[in-house]
């Protein structure tokens, strides 16, 4: 359950280390963005000397909720963090490596490319 | 004491293992046999061929994920050339029904009308961008990428040096059993 005003870690190699959550994306009023979720975010931490800079605006996909996850044969999974993964606005992830465990829906939500740069799939 | 401690390991060990794997074969296969939409591996590299990509590296990765066999990698010259390739893909995937294939959002007008034969295509991602597009079709993930983008994320170092480690993983874990 992402809100904005919602602090997430950041699961890739983009050179942001915290984002606040600003804005949800898809319906106009929408309160809680769940894993797969495309959100609008703002760094709050950076690595130093990297592409990324403090207070920049940028697009997010959640990859891990402390919220459970159910599913159909359920399954529940549930994660330690709530974490992003760094998307630009054609859906490529800035980062080349994602790293922790990330769940198998976001295959089924159009991410294959986030699943493909994971070191493990749930 | 060793030997019938061996003898466990293999009786509880195998059948746990057979288990896993046959699950995930009976979804990748329950997801492939019905054959419509998806694509062959040998038919991939056909069209890939044809339509000229460099580079194509064929990498299976069955040993060390369960959600997929192949991955496929091939390269574009540009993001026009990138497109087509994938184009070509989806072209062929949709031909496998008999529906003409004349474009693609033709079959796809044609999929919802009554009659027509319901076909599954494999999703495409990132066609706008032209930089990196995934065709993911079930047991084979094809990425089409123009060189910058090949550079950069390095797809092929990521899943052969996965292959490699994750093997010695389980060297390790079954030579800590012998032990």
């Amino acid at each position: 359950m992402i809100q904005p005003q919602t602090y997430l870690n950041v699961a890739d190699n983009s050179g942001a280390r915290k984002l606040m959550c600003i804005r949800i994306i898809g319906a106009s009023n929408r309160r809680y963005a769940h894993i797969g979720d495309v959100i609008v975010a703002v760094i709050k931490e950076a690595v130093p000397h990297m592409p990324l800079q403090r207070s920049e605006v940028i697009r997010a996909v959640i990859v891990r909720t402390c919220k459970e996850l159910k599913r159909e044969n359920g399954m529940i999974i549930q994660y330690d963090d709530n974490a992003a993964v760094v998307i630009d606005q054609e859906g490529n992830p800035k980062g080349t490596r994602v790293f922790g465990a990330i769940a198998r829906e976001l295959r089924q939500l159009n991410f294959t490319k986030i699943v493909s740069l994971a070191p493990e799939v749930l | 004491m060793l030997a019938t401690l061996r003898s466990l390991r293999s009786r509880t060990l195998q059948p746990l293992k057979l288990g896993y794997l046959n699950s995930h074969r009976s979804i990748s296969s329950s997801s492939s046999s019905d054959k419509l939409g998806f694509l062959d591996l040998q038919e991939v590299e056909t069209i890939l061929n044809d339509v000229k990509a460099d580079d194509v590296k064929v990498i299976p990765v069955n040993q060390h994920c369960d959600w997929t066999d192949f991955m496929v990698i091939a390269t574009g010259r540009s993001t026009w050339h990138v497109r087509n390739i994938a184009q070509a893909l989806i072209h062929k995937a949709g031909s496998f029904t008999s529906i003409l294939p004349i474009s693609i959002i033709h079959l796809q007008v044609k999929q919802k009308q009554k009659g027509a034969e319901r076909i599954l295509l494999p999703s495409v991602q990132g066609h706008e961008g032209g930089k990196w597009i995934v065709i993911d079709s079930g047991k084979i993930i094809i990425h089409t990428l123009d060189e910058n983008a090949r550079a950069y994320y390095n797809l092929e170092s990521l899943w052969t040096q996965k292959a490699s480690s994750k093997e010695d993983d389980q060297e390790e874990l079954y030579r800590e059993f012998r032990l």
